[in-house]
């Protein structure tokens, strides 16, 4: 078992140092990629800016709250988009093309090999950067002053969120097994995880009841910014169940599309 | 004349074809625009929701709300999807085989997205609009004012293939397309007011936003619609913008795209 795991991790560094030779040699991919998410967060900034110029809360949240909603928002996704977009690809063409055998004959994990082949997306450290900043200044100009319990809780809160992040990534590339491509269906759920960059206070009800129980982007952001900035733990007990009931659905859907490709052989 | 565009309608025919094999396509474009919309709609409105009558920028909560989900159905109707493909086969190389043709690679293109516009417009636009309707209270154009928006909204198609065609001819420049078309993507729903109303930007931000071209993409139609100008002679110098916009920049796709073809290297041909 430990072996096992050694070689994985071994691999895992390996590759993502090949990852990072990648950066080396497509550097104006890399500045567009990261630059890409910079200007995309500067904007939403930017958009935050002028709501609050109008008003000096909304949804009960003040504007320093909601940047620091925003930034925190930013590092589970950047997390989980710096080593698992690879399934992008896999909801995009690879069943389409029939080139998911490849994974099939390698000596590890399907996922692990289907995620190994690009195991580090430079494009997501824009994200972590740009997060950790609005964090930093929001949390600075809030005087907020966290408990210890609350700073050990808060890397495992944006791991927890990350993983959110790639179950339902992994649960909608995996419907392409049978459906052949379902881009259009993880372009969506991307699309909603949007929602988890404002306070959910100000979504219509059923659009909140939504985004914690079925798509739940909740988790990733809003649960615990609730926790960090006003002490309350409300529905943060749920946080690694939710994480949990995420990753073991998304697996067995995952696991079924495999083997189910097996089966057609195509 | 005629003779010349006649060549171009089987673009226009086996563009819709195509496009009716992925109907499914439609439910999700229909999806991903009514997450967008609903993202800003409540985000503005929980701003006006304390303020009774006319809020920020003279916006009622209706016209807010109005303002944000029109903005979002004319974005759907100006992903035409012009950019990522002119990218791909510029970057495929593809493009050279289009040059073997006696048509002008742009026109074919323009043609080519005709028909995505209209079933996005039917598909996607007035599910949206209904789905909407029967959610939050909206503002009711007046006759002349959905004429006028009307006008505005064919000229801001015609802006946003200008503006996608321009990004997708940087696949010439580049192979990380997919970056510079999130850039465009952001740049142009800020500037073009998709996100916050022209009326919401302090001064110099709006007399950015007003002078360059993406405004005729978004805030221009709405501003007609919702019926925000002074008198004729303003609705009348908000189109004539659009219009001049237009030709200036189909002008400048012209010659870049001479250009770029000047500078083409396809490998083996």
């Amino acid at each position: 078992m430990t072996r096992t795991m050694t070689r994985y991790l071994r691999l895992a560094w390996f590759l993502g140092g090949v990852g990072l030779h990648r950066l080396a040699t497509y550097r104006m991919d890399f500045v567009l990629g990261a630059g890409a998410f910079l200007v995309r967060v500067g904007i939403q900034t930017a958009v935050v800016g002028l709501v609050f110029r109008q008003v000096p809360a909304v949804g009960g949240w003040s504007y320093h709250e909601v940047l620091f909603l925003l930034g925190f928002s930013l590092l589970p996704r950047g997390l989980d988009h710096l080593f698992t977009d690879q399934l992008w690809e896999l909801g995009r063409k690879l069943v389409q093309r029939g080139e998911f055998y490849r994974y099939l004959v390698r000596p590890v994990d399907p996922l692990f090999s289907l995620l190994s082949e690009r195991f580090f997306h430079p494009d997501g450290l824009g994200e972590l950067v740009v997060g950790a900043v609005l964090v930093g200044y929001a949390g600075s100009e809030l005087g907020l002053s966290l408990s210890p319990v609350q700073w050990l809780l808060a890397p495992v809160l944006v791991l927890c969120g990350a993983l959110l992040h790639t179950s339902v990534k992994l649960l909608f590339a995996s419907l392409s097994f049978w459906t052949v491509t379902s881009m259009p269906a993880m372009y969506a759920a991307n699309q909603v995880s949007e929602f988890s960059a404002y306070p959910l206070d100000i979504y219509h009800p059923s659009l909140k009841a939504l985004l914690t129980w079925v798509l739940p982007f909740a988790f990733t952001a809003y649960v615990p910014c609730v926790y960090l900035l006003s002490g309350e733990t409300g529905l943060l007990g749920w946080l690694p169940v939710v994480t949990a009931g995420a990753l073991a659905l998304a697996l067995t859907v995952w696991r079924r599309g495999v083997n189910r490709y097996e089966m057609t052989g195509s | 004349m005629t003779a010349r565009l006649r060549r171009y309608t089987p673009f226009a025919t086996s563009g819709l074809q195509s496009l009716l094999q992925y109907r499914s396509m439609f439910a999700m474009t229909a999806m991903t625009a009514a997450a967008g919309a609903a993202v800003t709609v409540f985000l503005w409105r929980a701003v006006y929701a304390g303020t009774p009558g006319r809020g920020p920028g003279g916006f009622t909560v209706e016209d807010i709300t109005t303002y944000l989900l029109v903005a979002q159905i004319l974005q759907v109707l100006h992903t035409n999807r012009v950019d990522d493909e002119v990218a791909a086969e510029v970057y495929r190389g593809d493009v050279a085989v289009m040059l073997v043709r006696p048509v002008s690679y742009p026109v074919m293109r323009f043609f080519a997205c005709l028909p995505v516009v209209g079933a996005n417009a039917v598909l996607v636009g007035l599910p949206v609009l209904g789905l909407f309707t029967l959610l939050v209270p909206l503002t009711a154009p007046r006759p002349a004012d959905l004429l006028l928006f009307t006008v505005s909204t064919v000229l801001s198609v015609l802006l946003a293939f200008c503006v996608n065609l321009l990004t997708g001819m940087t696949g010439f420049l580049t192979t990380n397309t997919w970056g510079v078309r999130m850039v465009k993507q952001s740049v142009v729903a800020f500037f073009a007011g998709q996100l916050v109303p022209l009326a919401l930007m302090p001064g110099p931000l709006a007399a950015l936003a007003k002078a360059l071209p993406f405004r005729g993409m978004i805030d221009s139609p709405l501003t007609l619609l919702l019926g925000r100008y002074d008198g004729w002679a303003e609705a009348a110098g908000l189109v004539a913008q659009q219009l001049a916009w237009a030709v200036g920049l189909s002008l400048l796709c012209a010659a870049l795209w001479r250009t770029a073809l000047g500078r083409l290297e396809v490998l083996g041909g």
